[in-house]
């Protein structure tokens, strides 16, 4: 049975006990998903899985605390549920997890980036290359050659937590090394140069805090720190310091959290490289303290806790 | 806002190298600021009346004095505030000596720093709010931990007051290191003999409650209302049924476990009761020498024991006691010497420690107080004791002086002459230290009445010459080389910190410096309290001393206990964390985070959850407020706006001295 087929069979069984079941369907045009909201076996139909299937569905979990829900997750974005699980902002026992071993799924910036979709007529999706149809003719799109940065370096194809899979277990396939390669790029610069390039590219912000509402963790949302009088963290001014202090804010906030679900940059209209900034400090966090974010449910985030000795850092010889 | 500033010169303390004069005239242009001036010593009486008047004149609802650290005046003039009839709280101290005028010699740099100081100060008081104090319960129970003649000291002394002493101690006997002397120093009397009527004082007062064999497991709460978990550690006996008859140690079948009491010169049984003075006078099994526990099968002493008190089976048992303060008192301990490679400590049997000779020389221990060497059991006709074994040496990064093993080699050298009279004894020292009171004369008589010769030399070797030792080293005072060829070497080793030290400071939050001594809240002023409250401190944890000093503190540490618990209530600091329930999104990281469960989850009425700060609990570290990704929790007096307010002064400092 594909894929699909196991998650519409799943999602039957399961649906009556349920508010809802969160998933996927087409969106505005063939190359656009949209998160769907299966509320009666009608809607199951309108169920799709492809690599269009773009979207972190857990940032919906921390709102719906307190009422059952079932959601379609892939291995990047169970990470975050194990996350929201191990910080007590959801509970397991409310949720039904359908698990989705996946391939990647595209970058639909890099796919722009190639060829003009605005007049396209349609997209057809094979296991390696996505097809799309443009007035000028057939263009054949290598798959890994769109997929989004993160697939790149994928471990965790499969999902870490699930009540149901759908599909066979998939073992990690992507080199680790190519990580941090981008952020070993900028550390090699200089002090200066790291913040002008950091400034080049964070001018660009518009403070409209679409990496912020796309975010899984960040469950302050409308009491967000950035937005708040009192405390005044940041002015209204347009400049580039407090656009700066508001990412310097953002990335600080999901230190040892973030589980480079890439959901920040993926959400941003300027095209600002945010997952830089975040794999940077899981790097950081994990040469600090041992520890991957969104991993083990059991697992207590570093900095959300209170040790009088950090046994991954020996400050004294006993 | 109309704010105050007040510029202290203390002398030439600050004046020396900051313009007091130039900063108060400065402060005089900052927003807020209405009145300001310098005096030569603000703390002074004249100086905190010049405060009072100038809050009634110029109608100040705010005060900034630029003078020392907090730690020294903050009390000072938010008392002198509340007296000019204000708000204690409305006041901050910019700190223009220890961070400023002590550090560097640059005038005007001190000046400019002082200048900008001050503005955030300013920029801080004029974001500040009355706060007011509540009031909890103190809980009179004292912890006394180390029950050596410091802890005793205090347990007497607080449970004479009327408090209730819960006297916790390591061993299975209270008596600490003194138990184990011969003599003491300079009155050469008996060290049981005065000890003892205090442990019976101990042991029978009905205020005190002893725990012995036990150790401490974890401390929460905070002064007033600690909660203590006690281990007491698995004895194998039922101390109720134990009566201390013996008959299980003259039966016990494995006779060779590590004997404690006797450092070691001798063996003891598996089953023991430690000395024959030992309170509470109750047997205990080492189970590492123990057969039942070694190979499993053995029972001689379950057999023997008439009334039924041995059991195998027990385990150890966690004790919750609840007090208001504790008296931490657990003594030192002594370097390994087998780290004094240079003088074959632990290589060769006849160089022992000054500890293990005190058993040698006391008449209750293995020997019956005849001196022998260890090697063939014969009398020594020559011993060479060795001061600073390990003390006052940059090389083994233990440059501090030991305290009183000056005092002890003269007495165990005057003891010597008296048990041996056709001994010879020579001391190799460094500097003979006798400061207190008798004790140069006592040098004077061992030298002198008593012939003992004093090398004042460090020695570099120590190598076996048949039955012999041979000790090498110079003679500072003749300039040569001297080796004396001797039966016996003593070593004077270091005191170190108690085992464990460190893990304990951590339990009780207390600061200890490099060594694992305890850190007093002040060298000077205050020699037995520390930085934490309801925590005090006797006796040689807190550095080497003597027993005159350790006892000292520990009556100085009881009366801390007893002026601390005269109050029926305590005054809690206003100066916590808050919640602003409307901006709390019910995360509650910041009860994860806090060190002191200070925070608990609170469900509003309409049912949303929300931290709430516990305000006795609260010490004000501040640490929930760094992780609460909101800002809704807040350290009243240093919240997030003011420590804005203080960096955007410091901003416009800048910006000012950049544009000219």
């Amino acid at each position: 049975m594909a894929i699909l087929d196991k998650l519409k069979d799943g999602v039957q069984r399961e649906l009556e006990g349920l508010e809802f079941v969160i998933g996927w369907e087409q969106g505005y045009d063939p190359l656009h998903a949209s998160p769907l909201f299966i509320r009666t076996p009608g809607d199951i139909d309108r169920l799709i899985w492809n690599p269009l299937c773009v979207h972190n569905l857990a940032s919906y979990l921390p709102s719906l605390k307190g009422r059952r829900v079932g959601i379609l997750l892939k291995g990047c974005d169970s990470r975050s549920v194990i996350q929201l699980l191990q910080e007590g902002l959801i509970k397991r026992e409310e949720i039904v997890i359908f698990g989705i071993p996946c391939r990647g799924v595209v970058d639909l910036s890099k796919i722009k980036s190639r060829i003009d979709t605005s007049q396209m007529r349609a997209v057809s999706l094979m296991d390696d290359a996505v097809v799309i149809e443009i007035p000028q003719g057939r263009e054949e799109i290598p798959l890994d050659d769109v997929l989004a940065t993160k697939c790149l370096s994928c471990q965790y194809p499969t999902p870490l937590i699930y009540d149901h899979l759908a599909g066979e277990v998939l073992p990690p396939q992507r080199p680790t090394e190519v990580l941090y390669k981008e952020v070993e790029v900028i550390e090699e610069l200089d002090v200066q140069d790291r913040l002008a390039h950091w400034e080049r590219e964070l001018d660009r912000c518009i403070r409209c805090y679409a990496c912020r509402n796309a975010c899984p963790l960040c469950v302050c949302q409308d009491y967000c720190a950035a937005e708040s009088r009192n405390p005044r963290w940041l002015s209204q001014r347009a400049g580039v310091s407090e656009k700066v202090m508001w990412h310097i804010m953002h990335a600080l906030h999901l230190a040892g959290r973030c589980t480079d679900c890439g959901e920040c940059e993926r959400a941003c209209p300027m095209d600002i490289p945010i997952q830089r900034i975040r794999r940077k400090i899981n790097k950081e966090i994990k040469e600090l303290f041992g520890y991957e974010a969104g991993v083990n449910p059991e697992d207590t985030p570093p900095l959300y806790t209170f040790k009088v000795e950090e046994p991954t850092i020996q400050e004294r010889e006993w | 806002m109309r704010i105050g500033v007040f510029v202290c010169h203390c002398g030439t303390n600050i004046d020396g190298t900051v313009d007091s004069h130039q900063v108060a005239e400065e402060a005089k242009k900052f927003p807020h600021v209405v009145y300001a001036t310098d005096y030569l010593y603000t703390c002074s009486e004249p100086g905190q009346q010049e405060i009072q008047q100038a809050v009634g004149e110029h109608d100040l609802d705010g005060v900034v004095v630029a003078a020392c650290s907090p730690r020294m005046h903050e009390n000072t003039f938010r008392r002198t505030i509340e007296r000019a009839g204000l708000n204690r709280y409305m006041f901050e101290m910019a700190n223009i000596r220890e961070h400023c005028s002590w550090i560097g010699e640059d005038r005007e740099a001190n000046t400019h720093k002082a200048i900008e100081l001050v503005r955030m100060a300013v920029a801080k008081v004029a974001n500040h709010v009355h706060l007011h104090p509540s009031y909890f319960e103190v809980n009179k129970r004292v912890l006394v931990i180390g029950a050596g003649v410091a802890g005793m000291q205090a347990a007497l002394d607080c449970a004479d007051g009327g408090l209730d002493v819960v006297l916790v101690e390591k061993k299975s006997s209270i008596g600490g290191r003194m138990a184990q002397l011969d003599k003491t120093f300079p009155t050469v009397d008996c060290s049981i003999c005065i000890l003892g009527p205090k442990m019976v004082d101990v042991g029978q007062h009905e205020k005190i409650k002893l725990c012995t064999y036990s150790e401490i497991e974890d401390i929460s709460g905070y002064v007033g209302n600690y909660t203590v978990n006690i281990r007491r550690k698995a004895t194998y006996v039922d101390w109720g049924k134990c009566t201390g008859c013996g008959l299980c140690m003259e039966k016990c079948p494995s006779k060779k476990a590590y004997d404690y009491h006797n450092e070691g010169i001798a063996d003891t049984t598996a089953i023991n009761i430690s000395f024959p003075q030992a309170i509470p006078k109750k047997a205990t099994i080492d189970p590492e020498y123990c057969r039942q526990f070694t190979k499993g099968k053995c029972g001689v002493c379950a057999k023997v024991c008439p009334l039924g008190a041995i059991d195998y089976e027990m385990e150890d048992e966690i004790v919750a006691e609840e007090v208001g303060a504790i008296i931490v008192a657990t003594g030192y301990g002594l370097l390994n010497m087998e780290e004094l490679g240079e003088y074959g400590a632990g290589r060769y049997p006849d160089v022992i420690t000054g500890i293990q000779y005190e058993r040698f020389l006391n008449a209750s221990g293995p020997t019956q107080g005849h001196v022998v060497r260890p090697s063939d059991g014969e009398e020594p006709k020559r011993v060479v004791f060795i001061s600073c074994a390990g003390s006052r040496d940059a090389s083994l990064d233990r440059p501090y002086c030991s305290n009183f093993c000056c005092m002890y080699i003269a007495k165990q050298a005057i003891l010597t002459r008296d048990h041996i009279p056709d001994s010879e004894v020579y001391v190799f020292y460094m500097d003979t230290r006798s400061p207190s009171k008798g004790y140069e004369e006592f040098i004077r008589r061992a030298q002198e009445e008593y012939g003992v010769q004093y090398v004042r030399g460090r020695v570099s070797r120590i190598y076996p010459k048949g039955k012999r030792m041979v000790v090498r080293g110079a003679d500072t005072l003749l300039g040569t080389q001297v080796e004396v060829e001797t039966d016996l070497v003593v070593l004077a080793t270091a005191a170190t910190c108690a085992p464990e030290a460190e893990e304990l400071a951590e339990k009780l939050r207390i600061s200890y410096d490099e060594y694992g001594f305890y850190m007093e809240s002040h060298p000077k002023l205050r020699p037995v309290e520390t930085n934490t409250s309801g925590v005090f401190l006797a006796g040689a944890c807190q550095g080497p001393k003597d027993i005159p000093a350790a006892v000292g503190q520990g009556s100085a540490a009881a009366s801390k206990v007893l002026s601390l618990f005269s109050k029926d209530q305590l005054e809690s600091d206003p100066q916590i964390a808050q919640v602003m329930e409307l901006r709390c999104v019910g995360c509650l990281k910041c009860a994860d985070t806090c060190p002191f469960q200070a925070i608990e989850e609170k469900e509003l009425p309409d049912g949303r959850v929300v931290g709430h700060v516990i305000e006795t609990v609260c010490q004000g570290c501040g640490l929930c407020t760094s992780i609460c990704p909101s800002g809704a929790i807040q350290l009243q007096q240093c919240t997030d706006n003011q420590l804005i307010a203080e960096v955007e002064a410091l901003c416009q400092a800048w910006r000012e001295r950049s544009s000219g």
